[in-house]
């Protein structure tokens, strides 16, 4: 049982995702104990990783380079608690609303899978198998109201993903012709050979795969599907493609430069790949903001300040120190609490007011005071204020950019946290000021909530906002998760 | 030409198709000729010359391969994206039919004007 848990963690959710299209009573039971019980297992595994420690794990008793099999380090650890802790959250600010029928929990569960899956897995085309399955349920969860605007939100992701994850397998194609083997740690041993003999096809690889996770994650110039599908998506679907999705794409990303090329041979690569990762970060971030000033609808806004956090988060990458490495991860940590926190306060507000516009929530602090201060928080961390979370990560980030040698960085990012409040506080400015006379657009999102629901809802943002203080108050929390991870992409040893 | 250029351009080509192509159904065309093109690809990397079928016991003694073999797992993996391919396609024909059905046209174009 006790060597099994591994595997055990993904099948949880997978078995719980078909079982719920059994049952129509027990969907919610089902669906939440399934996720329990996977974060028990895997906090089971927890003392073992945080000690430096990796549980590898051979599907059917074949070892590689022929068999499957899964190996949970520290990164990965780091990924699977972000992924389960937020999808119970998201589960639980699910269960009010009528509309969510048995496929909806089915959707949700299996995209939970996937992801730990992919976080899990040491075999590469394991990895895009499990990103192929993740997108398709997420086209799905997208257009779950089937709305015009939705529909055509899905269908442009899917384009996008499409093309994305055809590049991924075929720089996985090149990487296979080369090494002749799947899995990640023995594709990082045969690759300096194949170096010397055929630079040209390491370095497609590289750029199919990295082009390929580049558009996952809407990186500048590959970002246009992002605004339209977190926007359209249900509220607590947005929240789970903001808030983990994206952070999946990341991981990803850090894998492969990490850990499958990583050796001192490619350090040519490597050096200009870290130049490519800042320069991306900075227009990546840039726009993000630029773009987020200009809107008039709220979850649009949320989702152009995704693509604003993962410039913050790439240039992190990109610094590729030791501080850079903690920034950045503690920041992809830091920005799921606070994403998830906000869709999850814009799902209520927009449901009340019945309007997507900002101008349409004006004087929303007298219907219900607590998620606007909740809001508030949460747009405070990711502005970057001191007793939040988002403060921790981009001061530390800041500071691997001085430390570096790229102060001009450090600036940058302090001219974008400003961009940030202003845009953030305009939405909180017309959520304090009197309802307004003109009626706004009204559309009709806000479905049938269950009597006493907004118990759930609302105590899932006060838990998220704890969260924010939390890591705000006590970094140290955050750090000691991200050590391990670090400290093992960094130096290939354990702590 | 080898197979592995070939396929490439049949790559670039569904590529191209995705790209420049304003109708619905001509862009999943596109990346259906994509997926396939890739399935070319790692065929081709699995492909020996004059090669048998990778089945133990002829031409083989005590488990180990006297004759050349075709690598077997390009195969196998190709058929698990021939599948995902298939899902793909599935489902962005069947979103098709839902915004055809609302806003009665398939031309990215006019489809961007609608709100």
């Amino acid at each position: 049982m006790a060597i099994h848990i591994p595997i055990l963690i993904i099948i949880s959710p997978l078995l719980a995702a078909f079982l719920v299209l059994l049952t129509r009573k027990y969907k919610i039971i089902l669906a939440t104990t399934s996720i329990i019980i996977s974060i028990v297992f895997i906090l089971t595994l927890s003392s073992r990783i945080l000690s430096g420690d990796k549980v590898i794990y051979h599907l059917g008793g074949w070892r590689g380079p022929l068999g499957i099999s899964l190996m949970i380090d520290g990164l990965s650890f780091f990924f699977s608690l972000i992924v389960l802790g937020l999808g119970l959250l998201v589960i639980i600010y699910s269960i009010p609303e009528r509309h969510y029928g048995r496929t909806y929990y089915f959707l949700l569960l299996i995209s939970l899978s996937s992801m730990i899956g992919i976080s899990f897995t040491a075999d590469i085309f394991n990895m895009y198998v499990f990103y192929e399955l993740l997108s398709l349920v997420v086209y799905l969860l997208i257009a779950y109201n089937e709305k015009g605007m939705a529909l055509k939100a899905s269908f442009n992701y899917l384009i996008m993903g499409g093309v994305g994850l055809s590049f991924f397998l075929l720089g996985i194609g090149f990487l296979y012709a080369m090494t002749g083997t799947l899995d990640i740690s023995h594709i990082a041993e045969r690759l300096p050979a194949a170096f010397d003999s055929s630079v040209k096809m390491v370095i497609m690889s590289f750029v199919l795969i990295a082009t390929g996770i580049g558009i996952k994650i809407a990186v500048f110039p590959l970002h246009g599907w992002l605004p339209d599908a977190h926007s359209m998506a249900p509220s607590p679907v947005s929240a789970l493609l903001s808030g983990i999705t994206v952070e999946i794409g990341i991981y990803c990303l850090i894998r492969v430069i990490y850990n499958v090329f990583s050796t001192e041979a490619f350090s040519i690569i490597i050096n200009s790949g870290h130049t490519i990762l800042i320069v991306l970060g900075v227009v990546t971030l840039l726009f993000g903001a630029g773009m987020a000033l200009v809107q008039t609808d709220l979850k649009r806004l949320l989702a152009y300040s995704t693509i604003n956090q993962i410039g913050i988060i790439f240039i992190g990458l990109g610094i590729g120190t030791e501080l850079g490495l903690t920034g950045a991860l503690f920041h992809v940590l830091n920005h799921a609490i606070m994403k998830s926190a906000l869709f999850f306060c814009a799902g209520i507000m927009i449901a009340k007011a019945g309007t997507r516009e900002v101008q349409g929530l004006s004087g929303f602090i007298r219907q219900q005071p607590a998620i606007v201060f909740a809001f508030i928080i949460a747009s405070l961390g990711m502005i970057g204020i001191p007793p939040t979370n988002g403060f921790v990560s981009k001061w530390l980030i800041c500071l691997a950019a001085v430390e570096a040698g790229y102060t001009i960085l450090a600036v940058i990012i302090l001219i974008a946290s400003a961009i940030t409040a202003v845009y953030y506080f305009r939405v909180i400015q017309v959520l304090f000021s009197s309802p307004s006379k003109q009626n706004p657009v009204l559309i009709n999102e806000g479905g049938q909530i269950i009597h006493g629901g907004n118990f759930f809802r609302t105590w899932t943002i006060y838990i998220l906002v704890a969260g924010c203080l939390l890591l705000g108050l006590v970094p140290a929390l955050g750090i000691s998760l991200v050590k391990p991870a670090v400290s093992l992409l960094l130096y290939h040893v354990i702590p | 030409m080898n197979p592995i250029n070939i396929s490439l351009l049949v790559f670039m080509i569904g590529l191209y198709g995705v790209i420049s192509k304003n109708n619905l159904i001509k862009k999943i065309m596109g990346l259906t000729i994509m997926n396939g093109s890739i399935v070319l690809f790692f065929i081709s990397i699995g492909y020996r010359e004059a090669g048998l079928a990778p089945i133990l016991g002829k031409g083989t003694t005590g488990g180990i391969p006297t004759t050349i073999f075709v690598d077997p797992v390009p195969q196998a993996l190709m058929l698990t994206a021939i599948v995902i391919s298939i899902s793909i396609t599935a489902l962005a024909l069947a979103l098709i039919v839902r915004i055809y059905a609302k806003y009665k046209t398939l031309d990215i174009q006019q489809l961007s004007k609608e709100r």
